[in-house]
């Protein structure tokens, strides 16, 4: 059997409002996120990256066509169908706010194991722990935490569940660079050493440089894409994408 | 600046209806208790003048006099009646107290019983022939048409009627009915029974031709200031002349002064109210400007000054707060009105309503409480906001858990020395000690209040344990101890509550237990106890002689009778005077002697218990001066007995019953042998009482469980009227539980996105509801019980409790209640976050 992408989007359609006020945020866009792969979502602002997104994880509905992560149809789940995919297949990280203010780092982390009533699988438990790097503030509230600090329990607490994909809409936004590229490093690894899918909205070159494929989008359609993509690769393309939105407008 | 902040203000509609109806409901019971009170007083003031209506002088005897009260002759009452100036002329024959019955042979029950004598139509024009005649003879009556359809009787039938003088029912036939001027019934739903003049008179003062005393109509241009100074100089001694409108008010103030006790309480606990309603108050608009606070930084960082940014919040204030109390206000007389109407109905339909009465004490206390309150509950958040660096409060609101030394430290030091203060008013006997106990107990209270966000982490903790599962009930726990301040200031409103419920549950259960106790000790068998529809006063109740019969029955070997008068002072104090031969009872109750000696007693003489008398300072040998009725006497002392639960008080011997209004006793004790047939006994007795109207006879257990009834209601009647007080309680739970919701919408988001379903973010909220509900009741319960256990011991430094035994079933109830209304509390709230959308919570600012 051939190998099955972590995520899929088959056609799909997002309309916001109606009438004059309509926007098409999404137009029949179809793409596979395959398992084990690093994907970064780039486009102009506006153009449907974070909605793109949030329909793949479950956390919006769309208007027409189809979407799944691994074998799970997303499109038609009700609530519980949608709390379970939650638990279970995906993770999130947020650009801020990602982190529970009454929990320690440690409890964050393992927050989605303990809603779902689940066990920590201890070694790999250690090992993310270890990725994250915290050492002793682990047991630390958020408030007394770095913003890179938080964002990297961020990570660990939507690795420590081991979804089938993890979506970050843009990690590394609120960050200065050394931060964010612990985040990104910390992201990498564990797509390259645990075998991690995730998909990654951003708007920095840099940050899309760390990726294994960049899928550009522009005015609700996907119109290009970059595999091993460089910083200067990737920001070569997002200029001839400006160029062609300057040229339609 | 002022613009910006009113749409700030309209923007959240959700805080800004929330803390309206805080205002709202705190003001509002306020309001409506007072309403009813004016209302109704205006109502039954409303009564007295339509009784007097034309009475321009009234002639009475006057209050107290030594010997026999005076009476009017028919000479007298003649040479009155030709005074220049006066028109009609109504000799005051009347009594109180004159019992009809029905066919059934059970008396009648109205509100009140009055008989008068009559000759005729009425001169002053208050009652007038509806149909038959007035009584001609001594063996007829004519009765008011609201008796004659209380009885069951038609002109032309027979009615027996009880007369306190007389001792026993007497069959009258009915002559005629009479209805009050503008064709009413009666005038509040009272039983009236006319006798003939000469027999009533004979009845009630023992001779023909004599009045208690009369009422003068006027002729038309003399003034009844007038009529009363041409009647006073012709009045025979021991009588005084008031004009109709002082009648009017002395009566409606003795009137207002019965309702005064009920009024008292309803305003007590309409305080209690408005007092948990300055917490939900306090607390709404502390996490409304809380909340806001970010928003308050971006307008400093903007450059808005310290004193706009106050300014503003308080202006916000203001505009709630006046909103809120109109509304209040607006449904505390709508409530009032409703109230008015749902009490008349049951007691004064008959009298006419004289409209809603709003005071302006009404008013003034509506806004000073609702505008003041909310004021300072915006205040000093909006001073805390306006105190902090912009930058740092625009940051992401992370707020470190506050230092509660400070706090701690004053509530510890009020509530130590409070509980020694409390101790020390309790054992230390001087005058007023009771005032210095319950001023170390508010001194405690204030300092538990103080205390309770330092102990809401220990407690909700342990309770946590046992109400929350899961991982959403551990953020459930987590997140009521996120702020421990606001925690405690949600739960101290239920607390209030709770404590006064736990306190008199706890004076109750003691009582109950001691008087079974105390009441085991003894022989007496069987209780005989006079109506409750008239306060005594030795007109209610039975003949003693009814008793010989009772000592007559198979196994009795004791009956003895007890009168008793509430119309009497002893020493200046409004102390019930209590006769009866006191060497019986010494040895029925097992008195023991303190000092003196306890022995039938002679005319002068009396007992007292050593409570009483260390209370007042009396030794064995000292003359006191009492009053009973219109009579002042000086009393000896001549014995102390120790005090039990049964028995306290002064108590006289059967002479005193002479200054009595009637010579009927109110209450009889019996003793049998063992072997006796208690059942059998008391229904003999239950015959021979057949015909003396509301009294009861029954066992020690059936009175004991009557006893019990009553405290078990007086428990229930002021949880009932706490009712409000728990109300806008479990409202603040809710208030605190929204608010807070709205405060982490981004983290419900979140925990909803890594996967918590809707039935977890529902059990997150449940738990932190049941643990605040939880934690105030049982705060309330320890400061009620605490409370309540010292009272109990007050009491039984004063002999009138033995034991104290707490309400264990009670207080477990109370706490399951709590439990109760924190899901209760939390419905709505756990409605809104379970159907939160994850996208739009997370993406909430
Ligand atoms: N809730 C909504 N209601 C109406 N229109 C929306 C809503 N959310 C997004 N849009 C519109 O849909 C389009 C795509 O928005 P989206 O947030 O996906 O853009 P984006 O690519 O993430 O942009 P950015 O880089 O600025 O985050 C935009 O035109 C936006 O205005
Ligand atoms: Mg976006």
């Amino acid at each position: 059997m051939a190998m099955q992408p972590a995520a899929r989007a088959v056609t799909v359609w997002k309309i916001y409002g109606s009438g004059e006020a309509q926007v098409q945020a999404l137009r029949g866009v179809s793409a596979d996120f395959e398992r084990g792969k690093y994907t970064a979502i780039m486009g102009p602002s506006g153009s449907g990256k974070s909605t793109l997104m949030h329909c793949l994880a479950g956390l919006d509905t769309v208007n027409a066509g189809e979407v799944f992560i691994g074998d799970t149809q997303v499109t038609g789940l009700g609530d519980a169908g949608l709390t379970k995919l939650r638990r279970d297949k995906v993770g999130f990280i947020f650009q801020q706010f990602n982190l529970l203010p009454t929990l320690t780092a440690e409890e964050n982390i393992k927050l989605p194991l303990a809603i779902a009533g689940r066990a920590p699988d201890k070694a790999w438990y250690d090992t993310v722990i270890q990725t994250v790097g915290l050492g002793d503030r682990l047991h630390h509230r958020p408030a007394e935490l770095s913003g890179g600090q938080q964002q990297r329990v961020a990570c660990a607490r939507a690795l420590v569940s081991r979804p089938e994909v993890i979506f970050a809409d843009e990690p590394t936004g609120n960050l200065d660079s050394k931060s964010g590229n612990d985040v990104l490093n910390f992201l990498r690894d564990s797509v390259r050493h645990h075998g991690q899918t995730i998909v990654m909205v951003t708007h920095d070159p840099n940050a899309a440089s760390y990726a294994d494929r960049v899928v550009f989008l522009a005015d609700g359609e996907i119109v290009d894409e970059l595999h091993s993509p460089t910083a200067d690769g990737v920001l070569d393309r997002m200029k001839k994408l400006d160029r062609r939105g300057d040229a339609d407008a | 600046m002022i613009k910006a902040s009113l749409r700030g203000l309209l923007h959240r509609k959700l805080r800004l209806t929330l803390a309206i109806v805080a205002i709202v409901l705190s003001v509002g019971f306020l309001s409506a208790i007072t309403v009813l009170n004016d209302t109704l007083n205006k109502r039954f003031s409303g009564l007295f003048q339509t009784l007097n209506e034309n009475v321009a002088v009234q002639v009475q005897a006057k209050e107290v006099s030594t010997g026999e009260t005076p009476r009017l002759t028919a000479a007298q009452l003649q040479q009155l009646s030709n005074v220049d100036g006066v028109n009609g002329t109504s000799g005051d024959v009347s009594d109180e107290a004159v019992v009809p019955f029905k066919k059934d042979g059970n008396e009648v029950t109205a509100q009140g019983f009055v008989g008068v004598g009559a000759s005729g139509d009425d001169p002053l024009g208050l009652i007038s022939l509806r149909e038959g005649t007035w009584p001609k003879t001594a063996s007829e009556v004519a009765l008011s048409a609201n008796t004659a359809k209380l009885a069951g009787v038609k002109r032309g039938e027979i009615i027996k009627v009880f007369v306190s003088q007389v001792g026993e029912p007497k069959p009258y036939t009915v002559s005629g009915i009479v209805e009050f001027s503008g064709g009413r019934d009666s005038l509040a739903g009272e039983s009236l029974v006319i006798f003939e003049l000469g027999h009533a008179q004979e009845m009630f003062y023992g001779q023909k031709d004599v009045f208690a005393g009369a009422s003068f109509s006027a002729d038309s241009g003399v003034s009844q200031e007038e009529l009363k100074k041409r009647i006073t100089a012709a009045l025979p001694s021991g009588f005084e002349a008031k004009t109709g409108d002082e009648v009017t008010e002395e009566q409606s103030n003795q009137l207002a002064g019965q309702f005064d006790f009920i009024k008292i309480i309803l305003n007590t606990f309409a305080y209690v109210a408005a007092f948990v309603g300055i917490f939900l108050i306090y607390n709404t608009f502390n996490i409304v400007v809380a909340q806001r606070s970010r928003e308050l930084a971006l307008l400093r960082a903007m450059g808005a000054s310290w004193g706009q940014v106050t300014g503003a919040v308080i202006l916000e204030a203001l505009i709630v707060g006046v909103v809120g109390s109109t509304l209040g206000l607006a449904a505390g007389i709508g409530a009032g009105m409703w109230g008015e109407s749902a009490l008349t109905g049951a007691l004064g339909a008959e009298i006419k309503s004289a409209g809603v009465v709003v005071s302006p004490a009404a008013i003034i206390t509506a806004y000073v409480i609702g505008i003041l309150v909310t004021l300072i509950a915006a205040f000093v958040p909006a001073i805390k906001a306006s105190l902090v660096p912009p930058l740092a409060a625009m940051r992401e609101i992370a707020r470190p858990d506050k230092s509660l030394k400070g706090l701690s430290i004053t509530g510890a030091a009020l509530a130590v020395p409070g509980v020694g203060i409390a101790l020390l008013g309790l054992y230390a006997s001087f005058t007023g000690s009771i005032f210095v106990m319950g001023f170390g107990l508010v001194l405690a209270l204030i300092g538990l209040m103080l205390l309770s966000p330092l102990l809401a982490r220990p407690v909700v903790r342990v309770v946590g344990m046992a109400v929350a599962w899961g991982q959403a009930g551990k953020l459930g726990v987590r997140n009521s101890l996120r702020n421990p301040r606001r925690t405690a200031v949600t739960a101290i409103a239920l607390m209030i509550g709770v404590t006064l419920i736990g306190a008199a549950a706890t004076v109750v259960s003691s009582f109950k237990h001691s008087l079974q106790a105390d009441i085991g000790k003894y022989d007496v068998a069987i209780m005989i106890v006079g109506p409750n529809y008239a306060p005594p006063n030795g007109k209610t109740g039975f003949e003693a002689s009814a008793l010989d019969k009772v000592e007559a029955l198979p196994g009795v070997t004791g009956a003895e009778p007890w009168w008793l008068t509430i119309e009497s002072s002893i020493a200046g104090q409004p102390i019930p005077v209590v006769a009866t031969d006191v060497a019986a009872a010494q040895k029925m109750w097992k008195l023991e002697t303190v000092g003196g000696a306890l022995r039938t007693l002679s005319a002068g003489e009396f007992v007292s218990d050593h409570n009483t008398a260390k209370s007042l300072n009396w030794k064995v040998g000292d003359s006191v001066k009492v009053r009973v009725g219109t009579t002042e006497r000086d009393y000896k002392l001549v014995g102390i007995y120790k005090a039990t639960p049964s028995v306290s008080g002064p108590v006289f011997g059967l002479p005193a019953v002479d200054d009595f209004e009637g010579k009927l006793a109110y209450q009889g004790f019996v003793t049998v042998a063992p072997g006796t047939d208690v059942a059998a006994t008391v229904a003999a007795t239950e015959k021979i009482m057949a015909g003396y109207p509301g009294v009861t006879v029954g066992d020690m257990s059936t009175f004991l469980k009557q006893f019990n009834q009553i405290f078990d209601f007086l428990l229930l009647a002021v949880t009932i009227l706490l009712g409000m007080a728990l109300l806008i309680a479990v409202l603040g739970i809710l208030n605190t539980l929204l608010l807070s919701i709205v405060e982490r919408t981004r983290e419900m988001g979140l925990v909803r996105a890594i996967g918590l379903s809707r039935g977890g973010v529902v059990r997150m909220i449940g738990v932190e509801s049941i643990l605040i509900s939880v934690f105030g009741a049982l705060l309330g319960l320890a400061a009620g019980v605490g409370i309540g256990v010292l009272l109990c011991q007050a009491l039984i430094e004063g002999d009138f409790l033995t034991e104290i035994v707490l309400p264990w079933g009670n207080l477990a109830a109370y706490v399951g209640a709590a439990m109760f209304f924190g899901i209760v509390a939390a419905i709505i709230p756990a409605w809104r976050a379970a159907k939160l959308d994850v996208l739009e919570a997370i993406a909430y600012e």
